[in-house]
């Protein structure tokens, strides 16, 4: 299975090489782009110290790691995200008739290489948040060494959501408005601490769309901001955990799917 | 009048999808929220130190939450881009009436869509949560109402430019996220401009993008005086000419390539 993934995704990025010049200006403009937002917040930080007790660096590591994850996970899974047109034009229909499972072939369609650049400022934050934090002597071995587990844990949490939401297309047939509310505006929740929010938005991150996990959770413990240990554990579990349960959610749907008969 | 007909249809046809933009508006209400959720974070226990008050912020993002709507999330390109790319701008070019004009008619017919559909609702969910701000001088409205008016056409002279760009380039996604990235970093969405540091707060006040975001607001919340309003109709007539300009090259260029 994973033999047949490398095939179809090697397949999918020579096609994409084909039109370098392309790629490499759309990953440097998103890149630049994104890193704003950044620059916006350093200078609002800049001017009033903290936001709720963590400041510049830390919320950067926050930030860093959100757009590391959502980036991935656009990077990875642009077919699931895009996943309407595969129901409104009935080219879902396709899909069934392999001997494949559908799942599969839509993760190894293609990757959307261009997003990389989203990741590739989310790292630039990350390493500028780090050193900021060395020079305050609080970068630890356990911090840097439980970073690739944030960063997997949050591209399971988004796969998670994009695929659930996904999913719910094979009922309403649209995606776009419902993705804003699961994906976009979470993502950017995400980017701060999550303790800012009001009660009710600060339960949704922590249960139906759990951004809180991917980054504030065990930074909570890393950060010595009054969180314990067994909170470095948690995050990757509800990660998996939600993964699991939005698979099994998708096998569902796809077996109460009916073709437009288009 | 023609481009009044025009105006009329292009608000109708916005109007079928009047369900899911109902749905976008929650989102873009929880964007609001979340934005001044972090600038409470920010300021609590700060207040003193700022020229705005928290609640004050709240009022700042409601109303730019609001006018976003109108001004900055406006079709890429005002659609121009499509057209040259199927070629269905030679007729646009061939009709009896000024080119500009068309264009922009057509917006402003979805931008009256937008005002009363995503702006008035979204405002009125922010309002609720965060309190509605009223002006102390009754003049306020009236100059708030002239601001808005020419952000508005900056924000469709803008996106027009960005659109007759691609008579040369055919691509415009970079110029349009580029526009875009302006128009919300330094037009003053996230935080108003005269909060930048220094050297920068001073020349993002000076440029047409914080003409379209921060000055209605600030002149709404009496935060800057309505002579802001020169400075907006200096870069309108600025741009006014650059737009008429590059159309009339643009119009070369299609004669040249002979259609």
């Amino acid at each position: 299975m994973f033999f047949l993934y490398r095939k179809l995704l090697a397949a999918s990025i020579r096609a994409q090489m084909q039109y370098k010049l392309n790629f490499i200006a759309t990953a440097v403009t998103t890149a630049m782009l994104s890193s704003i937002d950044f620059l916006i917040l350093s200078a609002i930080l800049h001017r009033f110290d903290h936001v709720k007790g963590w400041n510049l660096y830390e919320v950067g590591l926050l930030y860093g790691l959100a757009s590391i994850a959502v980036s991935l996970y656009r990077v990875l899974a642009p077919e699931i995200h895009d996943f309407e047109r595969y129901i409104v034009f009935g080219e879902l229909d396709q899909l069934l008739t392999r001997p494949v499972s559908p799942l599969l072939l839509l993760l190894t369609r293609n990757l959307e290489l261009s997003r990389i650049g989203g990741a590739v400022q989310g790292l630039v934050i990350l390493i500028v948040s780090l050193g900021g934090l060395a020079g305050q002597g609080r970068v630890t071995w356990l911090l840097l060494s439980y970073l690739p587990i944030a960063v997997l844990t949050g591209l399971m949490i988004f796969f998670a959501i994009g695929l659930a939401t996904a999913t719910t297309a094979f009922w309403t047939g649209q995606l776009k408005e419902l993705q804003t509310f699961t994906i976009f505006a979470p993502a950017t929740a995400a980017n701060f601490p999550i303790s800012l929010y009001p009660g009710w938005l600060k339960l949704l991150f922590y249960s139906v769309v759990p951004v809180a996990f991917l980054n504030y959770v065990p930074m909570l413990y890393l950060l010595d901001k009054g969180g314990a240990w067994p909170l470095l554990l948690v995050a990757p579990l509800v990660g998996g955990v939600f993964c699991w349960l939005s698979i099994r959610f998708w096998q569902f749907g796809i077996r109460h799917y009916h073709s437009t008969g288009s | 009048m023609v481009y009044w007909e025009i105006i009329r249809k292009s608000y109708r046809q916005n109007l079928q999808y009047r369900l899911s933009h109902l749905i976008s508006n929650g989102a873009s209400a929880i964007f609001g929220l979340i934005y001044i959720a972090i600038w409470f974070g920010v300021m609590s226990g700060k207040e003193g130190t700022s020229p705005y008050a928290m609640r004050e912020m709240g009022h700042y993002l409601t109303f730019t939450q609001c006018t976003l709507w109108i001004t900055t999330f406006l079709t890429p390109g005002l659609g121009i881009s499509n057209s040259v790319r199927t070629g269905a701008v030679s007729f646009d070019l061939m009709r009896p009436v000024n080119y500009f004009l068309y264009v922009i008619s057509h917006e402003i017919g979805r931008i009256a869509y937008n005002l009363l559909h995503r702006s008035v609702p979204i405002g009125i969910t922010l309002s609720l949560l965060v309190g509605l701000a009223l002006p102390a001088n009754p003049a306020t409205f009236v100059w708030t109402l002239l601001s808005l008016a020419l952000a508005v056409y900056l924000g469709l002279l803008l996106f027009y430019l960005v659109g007759i760009s691609s008579f040369w380039t055919t691509e415009i996604r970079w110029a349009h996220q580029t526009i875009v990235a302006m128009m919300l970093g330094l037009g003053g969405q996230m935080i108003p401009v005269n909060l930048l540091p220094d050297m920068l707060g001073k020349i993002a006040a000076a440029l047409p993008f914080a003409c379209i975001l921060y000055d209605p607001a600030a002149i709404y919340m009496e935060k800057i005086p309505p002579t802001a309003i020169g400075l907006q109709a200096g870069w309108a007539l600025v741009l006014t000419a650059a737009a008429l300009t590059v159309t009339r090259l643009a119009r070369q260029k299609v004669e040249i390539q002979g259609g």
